[in-house]
């Protein structure tokens, strides 16, 4: 029993939050532009941080605009040094062992794409309103949850897992509202930015490792 | 716990057989079972593709609300898939039986053109009697 990774997308069908836990293939960078910035610096295009500034977490720590030594407080700090994150419990797992040879673009599109696909289907075949709640093969089950502003939850986990919809509707209702929706540094809807930031991952980390699907 | 289809695909993406057994979801032209036996067979092979960890089958199970897919593939590429409530419990059992049924009567059939729609009376007849059984 784990949990592989979850995906968010917006109405926009574009992934604006990425977080993996136990995958033993991740997928490679995405190509630049492939992603919006601030969805996972996990997977983000890779760049120097010197030239680039850290493309994972803008919004980090609100404090940070506060620290700056000049005394000018800037609201937006693109430059913060890539700094681990206190708040995270574990750093995330070194690159993975192996790759699914698919860059992150490409895969959150076809995690999308799946899932639209499959939603629509059901919806065809019910001939009603009907939602598709999750598929399973033999290494892995998806689920889904979606808002009613057309946030799409999507979650990889083990197969033998029972439905995860009630905890995709935990992290809506929980760190999703007070660190996304109640941020006024996130700019939903944006097609811009994704919606990444220090408090929302910790936060959605430690709802996950307290699972008790979560080995 | 009614079964409310089955499906046969090709390992090409066509539907070559198409049955209702039970009211329930919605009545839809041929047509329309044709495309979503095509979106399927793509799905399919999208999902085996997602695996993060190591390689994958393709999606086995695909639920809803109310009804689920079952999908079973066979070594030769061909998928059967059972329409049925979630709560069926003996999906996989009625897909093997249903295979075999369908090796008996479709592929043993001297007059049947491989990936072609299947036209046979006696495998309509088997269906009938297989799906009668688990119906209750």
């Amino acid at each position: 029993m784990t949990i592989y990774s979850l995906y968010i997308y917006d109405r926009h069908c574009t992934c604006v939050y990425y977080h993996d836990w136990h995958r033993t293939r991740r997928p490679k960078a995405a190509v630049e532009g492939g992603i919006l910035p601030g969805v996972s610096h996990v997977v983000a295009p890779s760049q120097s941080p010197d030239t680039q500034g850290r493309p994972g977490s803008p919004y980090g720590s609100p404090r940070n605009t506060l620290s700056s030594n000049t005394g000018i407080v800037i609201a937006v700090n693109e430059m913060t040094p890539q700094t681990p994150s206190p708040l995270l419990q574990t750093p995330p797992p070194p690159p993975a062992l192996s790759s699914t040879g698919l860059p992150f673009d490409e895969e959150a599109k076809l995690v999308y794409g799946v899932v639209l696909s499959l939603r629509n289907m059901i919806k065809k075949l019910a001939g009603r309103e009907e939602q598709f709640v999750n598929y399973r093969t033999s290494s892995y089950k998806m689920h889904l949850y979606e808002t009613t502003s057309g946030y799409k939850f999507v979650m990889l986990s083990d197969p033998g897992t029972d439905s995860l919809r009630f905890i995709l509707r935990q992290i809506y209702i929980g760190p999703f509202l007070e660190y996304v929706v109640r941020n006024p540094l996130i700019s939903m809807d944006s097609k811009e930015r994704g919606v990444d930031n220090e408090y929302f991952r910790a936060s959605v980390d430690r709802l996950i490792r307290g699972l008790s699907v979560f080995p | 716990m009614p079964i409310f289809g089955l499906w046969v695909i090709n390992k090409a993406g066509g539907l070559v057989y198409q049955r209702n057994f039970a009211d329930g979801l919605a009545q839809l032209t041929s047509n329309e079972y044709l495309v979503l036996a095509g979106t399927l067979h793509g799905i399919h092979a999208i999902t085996s593709r997602l695996s993060p960890i190591g390689s994958s089958s393709g999606a086995q199970v695909i639920e809803g609300e109310t009804f689920k897919l079952t999908i079973l593939l066979t070594a030769t590429g061909t998928k059967f898939v059972l329409l049925a409530s979630v709560t069926e419990t003996s999906a996989e059992l009625i897909l093997q039986k249903v295979y075999e049924i369908y090796a008996d009567f479709v592929m043993k059939n001297p007059f049947h053109t491989p990936e072609m729609p299947v036209r046979s009376e006696g495998f309509d007849q088997r269906i009938t009697t297989l799906m009668g059984s688990f119906q209750s």
